[in-house]
């Protein structure tokens, strides 16, 4: 008798997700507890919440939480990173963001984290739309994507180009790790932990800003079925967002 | 005897673990549950079961609590 998987301990015990079915937010932090079980950081973690469908995270996460403002989560993140190192204490913080939060509301203080170098990590959830408050377009929308908001597709003239959130930290100086994966099939899960797992470990090794993106199935705004939209993201989203590792900074 | 054990009151039936299992040992259930939703099923009558663990691992809502092997 071997037990090859449990529900992770991190994981509030009779917890159910509130998201929708065939989610991947489900399957981002069942990783991210199964990663915080492994290194043992559950008892000294604090984690910095968004607003958008990651909002509710503290419901099922045994750990110590706080909610940011929209878009604030990296600022938060760097407050209780630096106030716990003014008293001497060491502390791990993570935000869980998504690409709604990250990329376009707090672009600025993402952004300005990771080139300040600030000690935390981030873990931003790319579904290419607004998805909570119903599927509206966001700054990582594919082009000719159709939304709620742009029914006949993004437009380049009109609407700009898509941003690639994991590409921009990589140029930034301070950062340490950088790294798009994607959730559509096994290899890529397990990828996808690997990355996890690095950035969480460069954090602790005090190397500086970690960033993980992670592309993630919406299927009721895209009005497709769970594996339509994984299928989708394996056939079309991998071209505009290639997968990969953009910044390492101990391999560069 | 390998198996896997699925939390019915998880289950969102999205129907990724019946694609992920490279055995096709999860179906759906005939009958609803208390949601009206047609939750997944694991039945292995010839002992198949390899425990990958694959099910569990796309699981998006973590219905699929325990793999075990023998």
């Amino acid at each position: 008798m071997q037990t090859i998987f449990e529900t992770p301990k991190t994981i509030k015990e009779n917890s159910r997700f509130s998201f929708c079915p065939g989610c991947d937010h489900g399957v981002a932090i069942k990783l991210v507890a199964q990663v915080l079980d492994e290194l043992g950081l559950q008892e000294n973690t604090i984690l910095v919440a968004s607003s958008g469908c990651s909002v509710n995270l503290y419901d099922y996460l045994e750990l110590d939480c706080i909610e940011a403002p929209h878009g604030r989560a990296c600022a938060v993140a760097t407050g209780i990173k630096r106030a716990h190192k003014v008293q001497g204490k060491e502390k791990f913080v993570f935000t869980y963001q998504g690409d709604g939060d990250f990329a376009s509301i707090g672009l600025g203080e993402s952004l300005h984290s990771a080139l300040r170098g600030e000690n935390i990590t981030a873990i931003c959830i790319n579904n290419t739309n607004f998805g909570m408050t119903g599927g509206q377009m966001g700054p990582t929308s594919v082009l000719g994507q159709i939304t709620s908001t742009s029914p006949q597709g993004r437009n380049k003239e009109t609407h700009g180009f898509p941003i690639k959130t994991a590409e921009h930290i990589a140029l930034c100086d301070g950062t340490s790790f950088s790294a798009r994966v994607a959730l559509f099939d096994v290899k890529n899960i397990l990828k996808a932990k690997n990355a996890i797992k690095k950035a969480f470990e460069y954090q602790k090794q005090g190397l500086g800003f970690s960033f993980v993106e992670i592309l993630a199935s919406c299927p009721t705004n895209w009005r497709l079925s769970p594996l339509e939209s994984h299928n989708k993201i394996e056939n079309e989203l991998t071209k505009t967002y290639p997968l990969g590792i953009f910044k390492d900074i101990k391999n560069d | 005897m390998s198996y896997i054990v699925i939390d019915e009151s998880k289950c969102k039936s999205c129907y990724l673990c019946i694609n992920a299992c490279p055995k096709k040992l999860i179906k759906a259930k005939e009958k609803p549950n208390n949601f009206g939703e047609y939750t997944a099923e694991f039945k292995d009558d010839k002992k198949e079961c390899i425990a990958c663990a694959k099910c569990a691992l796309v699981c998006p809502d973590i219905a699929i609590t325990k793999v075990v092997k023998e």
